[in-house]
């Protein structure tokens, strides 16, 4: 449902993507694994619309038309149902937990089915509705990812990238949010997930792109680049 | 000094307030949103009070009108300022910013002075807002009980619509972040256009409240009530609507009560007063009387 072709962006003068080929399949979930800095943000900041590519296409399918949008601003890829949960959860601190939510579903003019999302987000993470009136920088770091992640799927898109899950988390809450990553799959959603955690990433991923300084290196399903020596040593940390 | 002179200075404080206070809301809510303080925003309250000066007494617009007039052409003002001052700067250092607005605000004092000259208007307000009104012991005029009720109703208006609707919501999480408030499919340009014009309405309405309480208007009359009002931003917590409120207040009953209660021959000071509050202010409280610890946007 999405393809990357031939992508460039240059960011602050550096060149950090060079020209990248990605796709994801509807359903799936790949990972974009690879070291800081390696331009796996940047490509999901150019998918959504915050930075823009030089050259290359993107195209994205939607109700089995292909529309090309790597020219339109973010606020018109949300629409077509794209939702970026970006890097270190950005949760708007000043507005409340529930605002937080409604705010992920301000496009949306479907009240009363953005009422049942609402009520299954609190189904999947029911601290989110404990804490609804708190202000969002009162939550804890795993609980403020919980919001990223549900404020992420109240637009009800169809492909989530997910920047990140993992960071700074404790070992029991990363946990956590691969398998309600799982189960949000299991729902039908397409994700395509950038993560440091190769080894967590590789184990839920269908498919995976191993990315180094702006170019793909390797690209397989998540069991085979598990089992690839390169990158058991580089990002496994097996020698 | 008896306790109604003193319940007359307080009164006499709360309407300067409430023209503080609507003018500081502007100054805050723009710089909530893009971080810099609009230096032309006393030039609304001047526009303000010229259009009040056009509509109602040229055009003869009934007064109540004209009022909606004066936050109609206040907001237009706005919105134009940051189409042309603000929006290409968007990105800029900070301190471009600032000069851009400055420059407008020049320009804008400049072509008030050519074009209606420097000379005050007089703006006499209809006979029925001249009238004293008794309330207990006090005897208002009900210009002055005017200003205070439309200012408190506007500013409810605010509050209500920043924190209870779908576009406040969307408003105020900009003010945070404009990456993200995109990915929620925010348009911030709209919302930052909406933010001037809300800011610059509540300045044109204090505008035609300073005319008609003085009763005169003039080119440059905006640049001092603007100063102070800044100071009251400043003084609530710059950013913070409610600050700017309360700033708005403290700084007009502070400015009233001290000018009143001290011995006439201080009364030139008036305006050392309103520096020296701001001053204590700040040494006390850094962050202003609401603010948060200020941080820039990254």
């Amino acid at each position: 449902m999405l393809w990357l072709e031939d992508v460039h962006v240059r960011r602050g003068g550096t060149h950090a993507l060079q020209g990248i080929d990605v796709e994801v399949r509807r359903g799936e979930i790949v990972a974009l694994i690879g070291a800081n800095g390696a331009g796996k943000t940047t490509t999901l900041s150019t998918i959504s619309g915050l930075l823009r590519p030089q050259r290359g296409r993107i195209h994205f399918e939607i109700e089995g038309r292909r529309i090309d949008i790597g020219r339109i601003r973010a606020e018109r890829i949300v629409a077509a149902g794209i939702s970026h949960c970006p890097e270190g959860r950005q949760i708007f601190g000043n507005l409340s937990v529930q605002e937080n939510l409604q705010i992920g579903a301000y496009l949306r003019h479907d009240r009363e089915a953005v009422g049942n999302d609402l009520r299954s987000i609190h189904a999947l993470f029911p601290i989110l509705r404990e804490r609804a009136n708190l202000p969002g920088n009162r939550l804890s770091g795993g609980e403020q990812m919980m919001l990223a992640i549900g404020r992420a799927l109240m637009s009800r898109p169809k492909l989530l990238l997910l920047d990140e899950p993992s960071l700074g988390l404790a070992p029991r809450l990363v946990e956590q949010i691969f398998d309600i990553l799982q189960r949000i799959r299991g729902d039908g959603m397409t994700v395509l997930l950038v993560e440091q955690n190769a080894a967590m990433a590789l184990d839920l991923a269908d498919r995976a792109y191993v990315l180094e300084t702006g170019a793909i290196k390797l690209s397989g399903t998540g069991k085979a680049l598990a089992q690839n020596a390169d990158v058991r040593r580089a990002y496994l940390g097996v020698a | 000094m008896t306790a109604s002179y003193i319940l007359e200075q307080i009164v006499n404080g709360i309407i300067l307030g409430s023209m503080y206070a609507l003018i500081a809301i502007g100054f805050s809510l723009i710089y909530g949103i893009v971080r810099l303080i609009n230096f032309a925003h006393g030039d609304i309250v001047t526009i303000g009070s010229f259009a009040m000066l056009a509509s109602a007494v040229a055009l003869k617009i009934p007064f109540p009108l004209a009022i909606l007039v004066v936050l109609v052409t206040g907001a237009a003002t706005g919105m134009m300022i940051e189409r042309i001052a603000f929006r290409p700067m968007r990105g800029a250092p900070q301190v471009t910013g600032f000069i851009a607005s400055l420059a407008v605000a020049i320009v804008m004092e400049n072509i008030g002075i050519m074009t209606l000259t420097a000379q005050p208007r007089s703006f006499i307000v209809p006979a029925y807002l001249s009238k004293f009104i008794a309330i207990g012991p006090l005897s208002v005029r009900a210009i002055d009980l005017a200003i205070v009720v439309l200012a408190v109703l506007l500013m409810a208006a605010l509050a209500l619509f920043v924190r209870f609707t779908r576009t406040g919501m969307a408003m105020r999480a900009t003010a945070e972040n404009y990456n993200v408030a995109r990915l929620m499919g925010i348009n911030i340009d709209r919302m930052i256009l909406l933010a001037f014009a809300i800011g610059s309405a509540l300045a044109a309405a204090a505008g035609l409240m300073w005319g008609s309480k003085y009763s005169q208007i003039s080119p440059l009359m905006g640049l001092i009530p603007g100063l102070k009002a800044f100071v009251a931003a400043v003084i609530g917590g710059v950013g913070s609507i409610s600050g700017a409120m309360l700033g708005g207040y403290v700084l007009g009953l502070a400015e009233v009560l001290l000018v009143g209660l001290l011995p006439p021959e201080y009364s030139g000071y008036r305006n050392v007063f309103v520096f020296a509050v701001l001053i204590i202010i700040l040494l006390v409280m850094p962050n202003g009387l609401l603010g948060h610890s200020t941080e820039e946007r990254a």
